[in-house]
């Protein structure tokens, strides 16, 4: 398994750890690659484990990067917060190369945290734990009333949506106006 | 700390609503009209829905197609217009729905789980006749309106005539029929089904000659071959162009069976498969199955 590492810069990546031989039969050496999200701590994971997520499964496989390379150069995922890609990071070394199970008991707990894994999940094409995370909000409003719902899930009366729906139509007529007073000025 | 459920991707959010069970999503459901919307595209579904009218009030479950999940009984108080009653197995929990009736509540369950109306509506004996015009303004339509054999020959007969234009079928547990049957079967009515093993309905030719049901079914009648043979040949000279019936079936008492020989003396027909067809001078046809305890007439 892959280990992780925080707190070290972009440009200094640690080195691989060695897989461990087998006395029978040598294993081919895992190869490694280095993620950093918004608070450009880089991590370092396996392939194997990077298996998970369709989006850096492609990436790798599109640019052949050599280790040296990703070393160099880890995947930027500047739209993901550091502990999000260090759950998702996690999540890929404890599942890489193991069934996953009906449940996991590890999602966070935190609902704000829950809602920024799914965007990162989504993002990342991770499906099982896409899967897991969207549960978990469902979970979230188990046995609940339709007002104790609205609260939890911060949805917006039908009031709030019709004004909210105004003022975006407000916004572009007003955009829409500027657009063709820019236009005529330009045509002068 | 809340999380925005509307601002998920979509095909995440829709994930999401497809892990609920049918009770949170049904509560979701009433948050605002958006998420109605999304409630109904999640596309669950339910058993047909059965409606029992009660002592000034209605009840009935939803049933999941999922057997997995729970049933929910849901109470409708007739007091309380903007509020429902619902035990989703942790005890008795009150809804409330501003400005909601309780005919906007039945749209909304049948409007999420995608059905058009109330498969069946049940009256119950002890439901006051004067509850029945609430029970109109509630229920838009129905399948069928069922009224069982422990409901008194008024109960009956006023949840005929208030409630039977919500109905395509209406089904009649007990023979409360015996001296205005011609009244009943004139009435402007999709299906009407009468069953009393016990009391068979006595039928005569005028009663089938007001017959203005489309479909009407008869379990059992008391009705003679004579009476049969007339009504036949009445249909054979085409003095009934405008007909409405399309479908007439007896299941006849066993005390009483009809000669066959009787019901079709003098009238032709051709047999085919084991079926008399009857054809007229218009044009016209009545297929007819027939054995000696049952009778089905079909108006092709």
């Amino acid at each position: 398994m892959s280990s992780t590492e925080q707190g070290t810069s972009s440009a200094a990546p640690a080195e691989p750890t060695t897989a461990p031989e087998s006395a029978a039969a040598p294993e081919v050496p895992e190869s490694f690659y280095y993620v950093h999200g918004k608070d450009k701590v880089v991590h370092k994971v396996s392939a194997g484990a990077l298996q998970h997520s369709a989006l850096i499964h492609g990436m790798i496989s599109n640019l052949g990067y050599t280790e040296e390379q990703a070393k160099a150069n880890p995947f930027p995922f500047e739209n993901i917060d550091g502990d999000i890609l260090q759950m998702v990071v996690d999540w890929c070394n404890q599942h890489k190369g193991k069934p996953t199970p009906p449940e996991d008991t590890n999602l966070p707990k935190q609902k704000e945290k829950l809602f920024d894994l799914v965007l990162a999940v989504n993002y990342l094409e991770i499906k099982e734990l896409l899967t897991y995370c969207c549960k978990q909000v469902a979970m979230m409003v188990k046995g609940k009333s339709p007002e104790e719902i609205r609260e939890i899930w911060m949805i917006p009366t039908d009031a709030e949506d019709e004004a909210a729906e105004k003022e975006a139509k407000k916004r572009a007529g007003k955009e829409a106006a500027g657009e063709t007073a820019a236009a005529a000025g330009d045509a002068k | 700390m809340p999380i925005r459920l509307l601002s998920l991707p979509d095909k995440d959010l829709q994930y999401a609503l497809n892990c609920m069970d049918i009770c949170d999503l049904i509560a979701l459901s009433l948050c605002s009209k958006q998420t109605k919307n999304f409630a109904k595209l999640s596309n669950r579904y339910i058993e047909p829905i059965s409606v029992q009218v009660y002592d000034n009030y209605v009840r009935f479950e939803i049933i999941p197609w999922d057997i997995h999940q729970p049933i929910i009984p849901i109470t409708f108080l007739a007091s309380s217009d903007s509020r429902i009653n619902l035990d989703r197995g942790n005890g008795a929990e009150l809804w409330r729905k501003r400005k909601f009736t309780q005919s906007d509540w039945i749209a909304h369950f049948l409007s999420i789980f995608d059905e058009s109306m109330i498969d069946e509506l049940v009256i119950s004996d002890f439901c006051p006749i004067s509850y029945l015009d609430n029970v109109k303004q509630i229920i838009p339509k129905c399948g069928t309106l069922r009224i069982p054999r422990d409901c008194s020959m008024e109960l009956t007969k006023a949840a005929i005539l208030k409630l039977a234009p919500l109905a395509e079928e209406v089904e009649v547990n007990k023979n409360i029929f015996i001296d205005d049957i011609s009244l009943f079967l004139s009435y402007n009515l999709n299906a009407l089904v009468i069953i009393d093993r016990i009391t068979p309905l006595k039928l005569e030719l005028s009663d089938l000659l007001v017959l203005n049901i489309t479909d009407l079914t008869v379990v059992t009648a008391n009705v003679t071959g004579r009476e049969l043979n007339r009504f036949l040949k009445l249909w054979m000279k085409g003095n009934y162009t405008f007909y409405r019936p399309k479908s007439i079936e007896f299941q006849l008492n066993f005390g009483m069976p009809v000669n066959c020989e009787e019901v079709f003396k003098g009238i032709k027909y051709a047999t085919v498969d084991n079926r008399r067809r009857l054809t007229r001078a218009d044009g016209k046809e009545l297929l007819i199955t027939f054995s000696w305890i049952y009778v089905d007439f079909k108006f092709l």
